[in-house]
């Protein structure tokens, strides 16, 4: 039992890591990332890739996910925001999220397709002995949570932190200061592909193999359900959202034991429906604590 | 003389506070009232609110002894009264005929919706027909003006409401717009006009208001405010339309 | 190369129908609707169930599931976006996005992951031309045409197809020419859901039924109505054919898989060089 909450434990982290990149990218930022399933499996595969083929150790293979990622996503930032509004945003980001998925799946020289990437290194795998392992890596997972809170919490107070807010309520008002607000937006979309380039590592980290059935529509839709349900405010909330999700979800892997008739299969089709009506329930009877929406367009007057 | 329209201690307004701070007026049944006041006074949001565009937070609206309260702009199309705004008066990507047809299926006092061409539209504004085919977005503004006037008033309405009919436009269009405003008010539609070039429209006017700060600073005969001349700097538009 | 190009022609036609719910959508709805795809998905299946299980006709089970998708869509419009209304763009689309998964998981929980396929008879193909045509490709076309002339004719010759073009053009003066927008958006709804319905049957003959049938188009079927202009029936259909067409011959040069990359394509450089897309007008956003 203890290791079972150990091991919950880890993945939370990791998965509030990720909502914390959406939070940052959609509820500060107003960029929804409909993509995020995809640049989470880049930054798993590239971490896990630097380590396998390019023989980084751990530490340098996240560094590198966290720029890969970080990159990929101030690139599509950078050549879309110039010309689009929110709604063309959010197709493009779900395009690119599907093409690096169907890359993954594909381009079996580089990802082994759908067989996966297996043994992935971990960080001080060698020096801990396994039977302790795991109270490290939650250790670890904890603590880069922490540090990504701190990280978070430091830009929302600095001046790029009120740039970003300032960009948000008005960006038409921003643009006629002199801000440049296409880079503030391109900056934003990076620092949260930063962070998600640190889960998809975790992940890595956790699971000690990769591929392409660990990065369906679920995860997004987590993500979706810890933000929304956590709430603005705080970072914090998306913590909290992750943290509910994830243990009535994962909770509910039991209930194969008790319904005979559910299968994996069903059971797996379940869980998202249930995730889907939640997110759906949630923006409808929870508006308060969901942070207000963004609006490139000046209000109707 | 009955009223076509009572507005009582009207308040509307869109985000924290009331841009219509209480106003009150009435418009007599077959005439011409000009409203007029500065830039932000709440002309338009009256406008709007009286077409159902905006809801009132306060206060009561009744056209022809009936109250529109809580009636939604549709219901208050087919209570007869209709709104021609200032831009974005037509639509731009259906063509000059779609739009009639539209306005003809849709509007319609006494709750019916006007059928066949016995509107009179066409003898109104003969340059429309040679038009049918074009997109209204590919208009002169003078001809969309004109358009949206007819359209407003494809239902018969009761009461037309005009917001800024002239913007835009030359002084011999202006004429004609307000010429075109007096035939229909002689058809027997009772007009409330919101305009800056003041004082043409006042020519036509039986009755003024003067709506300043969300609120009714006067509210007198046509003539009589014309003839004021303090009246002139403040509120009567720029210098070009001094007397 | 002709084979190709015509393979690309019947995959055009399918999107045009699902392309034309998606852009009549965003006109009246002003969001894109992310769960297109799992309705056309859902559609499908019921269509599958009324003909492989219950024995029907395919054309008959067609026919109700569009109206039965018609009403569904109806439905949930009412449960799902009529309370967000106001809200904003964004929350529409991740709640159409969470509405996807819903539907594609509905499917998926009652029929599983096999692929399955339609009850209907095999005829041989015939050629023409040096290029090999099989009866679902012909009916694809001709059904799909059918539709598409239909929905043209009822966009501009009747009253109610009039009023939904112009909620889409200008919505806050539509209400005040008398139109009432909830109307408006149910028959938008079951417009939608019917041409869903027929987009998701003709898929299930072209390849086969399984969860992810529908979803698997959305981003070609969003990338088609982009190019022809979002809001513009007549582009939906052409916007269709040409991602259809171009897709098919990027598979002489690229990997199948990556067909995704078409319409992908299409969207970037559409936006960039013509945002209203080739036949959109550009929509003033008051």
């Amino acid at each position: 039992m203890i290791s079972f909450l150990i091991l919950i434990g880890i993945v939370i982290c990791f998965s509030a890591i990720l909502a914390l990149a959406l939070n940052f990218q959609w509820g500060l930022g107003g960029m929804v990332n409909f993509g995020l399933t995809g640049f989470y499996a880049l930054g798993a595969y590239s971490s896990a890739l630097l380590m396998l083929k390019a023989g980084a150790n751990t530490f340098v293979a996240a560094l590198g996910a966290m720029a890969i990622v970080a990159a990929v996503c101030g690139l599509v930032a950078f050549v879309t925001l110039r010309v689009t509004e929110e709604d063309y945003f959010a197709i493009v980001t779900l395009g690119v999220g599907e093409m690096l998925r169907l890359v993954a799946l594909n381009e079996d020289w580089l990802t082994k397709g759908a067989l996966g990437l297996t043994g992935v290194p971990r960080p001080f795998g060698a020096a801990i002995p396994p039977q302790y392992y795991q109270y490290f890596l939650l250790a670890l997972a904890m603590t880069l949570l922490l540090a990504t809170l701190w990280f978070l919490g430091r830009l929302a107070r600095s001046p790029f932190g009120r740039l970003v807010r300032a960009v948000r309520e008005d960006d038409v008002v921003a643009a006629t200061l002199g801000k440049n607000v296409l880079w503030v937006r391109v900056r934003i979309f990076a620092i949260g592909g930063a962070i998600i380039g640190l889960a998809g590592s975790l992940h890595g980290f956790y699971y000690q193999y990769i591929d392409p059935t660990q990065f369906s529509n679920i995860v997004i839709a987590y993500a979706f359900m810890a933000v929304i349900a956590g709430g603005r405010g705080a970072h914090r909330g998306a913590i909290l959202g992750a943290a509910i999700v994830m243990l009535l979800l994962e909770g509910s892997r039991f209930l194969k034991d008790v319904i005979p008739a559910l299968d994996s299969d069903r059971l797996a089709a379940i869980r998202v429906i249930m995730i889907g009506a939640g997110l759906i329930l949630l923006l409808i009877y929870r508006p308060q604590g969901f942070f207000r929406e963004y609006r490139l367009r000046a209000d109707f007057k | 003389m009955s009223n076509i329209l009572r507005v009582t201690a009207l308040h509307a307004g869109y985000g924290a506070g009331d841009i219509l701070k209480g106003v009150d007026l009435e418009l007599a049944a077959g005439s011409i009232l000009t409203i007029i006041g500065p830039n932000g006074s709440g002309k338009s949001t009256l406008a709007k609110t009286l077409a159902g565009l905006l809801p009132a937070r306060a206060g009561t609206i009744e056209l022809d002894g009936r109250s529109l309260n809580g009636l939604g702009a549709p219901k208050r199309v087919l209570a007869g009264i209709s709104y021609v705004p200032q831009e974005y008066n037509v639509f731009r990507n259906l063509t000059v005929l779609e739009n009639l047809k539209i306005a003809r299926e849709f509007m319609g006092a006494n709750g019916k919706a006007a059928r066949g061409r016995d509107d009179g539209l066409e003898e109104l504004f003969p340059e429309l027909p040679k038009h049918y085919r074009i997109a209204a977005g590919n208009l002169s503004g003078g001809q969309r003006q004109m358009l949206a006037f007819a359209c407003a008033l494809a239902g018969r309405p009761k009461l037309l409401i005009l917001d800024e009919p002239s913007a835009g436009l030359s002084p011999i269009l202006t004429r004609e717009v307000f010429e075109r405003v007096e035939r229909v008010n002689r058809s027997g539609v009772s007009i409330l006009m919101i305009e800056q070039n003041a004082i043409e429209a006042l020519r036509i006017s039986q009755s003024c208001v003067v709506l300043n700060g969300g609120r009714v600073r006067a509210c007198a005969s046509a003539r009589e405010v014309l003839g004021m001349k303090d009246l002139n700097s403040i509120y009567l538009g720029d210098a070009s339309n001094r007397i | 190369m002709l084979q190709t190009a015509f393979n690309g022609v019947v995959t055009g036609v399918i999107m045009a129908l699902p392309a034309l719910a998606v852009t009549l959508l965003f006109g009246v709805l002003k969001f894109p609707n992310f769960a297109v795809g799992a309705m056309m998905t859902v559609a499908a299946y019921l269509a599958f169930a009324l003909n492989a299980q219950l024995g029907w006709p395919l054309a008959a089970a067609t026919v109700a599931a569009a109206v039965a998708m018609g009403a569904l869509c109806i439905g949930i419009d009412q449960l799902t976006f009529r309370p967000l209304r106001e809200r904003g763009a964004i929350t529409l689309m991740v709640a159409s996005l969470g509405l996807g998964f819903i539907l594609e998981n509905v499917a998926r929980f009652a029929y599983g992951n096999t692929a399955r396929s339609f009850a209907i008879e095999l005829a041989r193909p015939f050629r023409f031309a040096d290029v090999r045509m099989n009866h679902e490709q012909m009916i694809t076309i001709a059904v799909s045409s059918a539709a598409m002339i239909a929905m043209w004719v009822l966009l501009t010759r009747l009253p109610m197809g009039r009023a939904m073009r112009a909620v889409a053009d200008n919505p806050s003066l539509a209400l005040v020419r008398g139109i009432e927008s909830p109307r408006v958006i149910r028959w938008t709804w079951f417009l939608a859901g019917v041409l869903l319905a027929l987009g998701g049957v003709l898929i299930g003959m072209d390849r086969a039924l399984e969860p992810p049938m529908g979803s698997n188009y959305l981003i070609s079927v969003f990338g088609a109505a982009i190019l022809g202009g979002l809001g513009s029936p007549l582009g939906a259909f052409v916007g269709a054919l040409v991602i259809g067409v171009v897709s098919e011959l990027s598979t002489l040069v690229i990997a199948p898989n990556y067909r995704i990359g078409i319409p992908l394509l299409a969207i970037a450089v559409i936006l960039v060089f013509r945002p209203q897309g080739l036949f959109g007008q550009p929509y003033i956003r008051r």
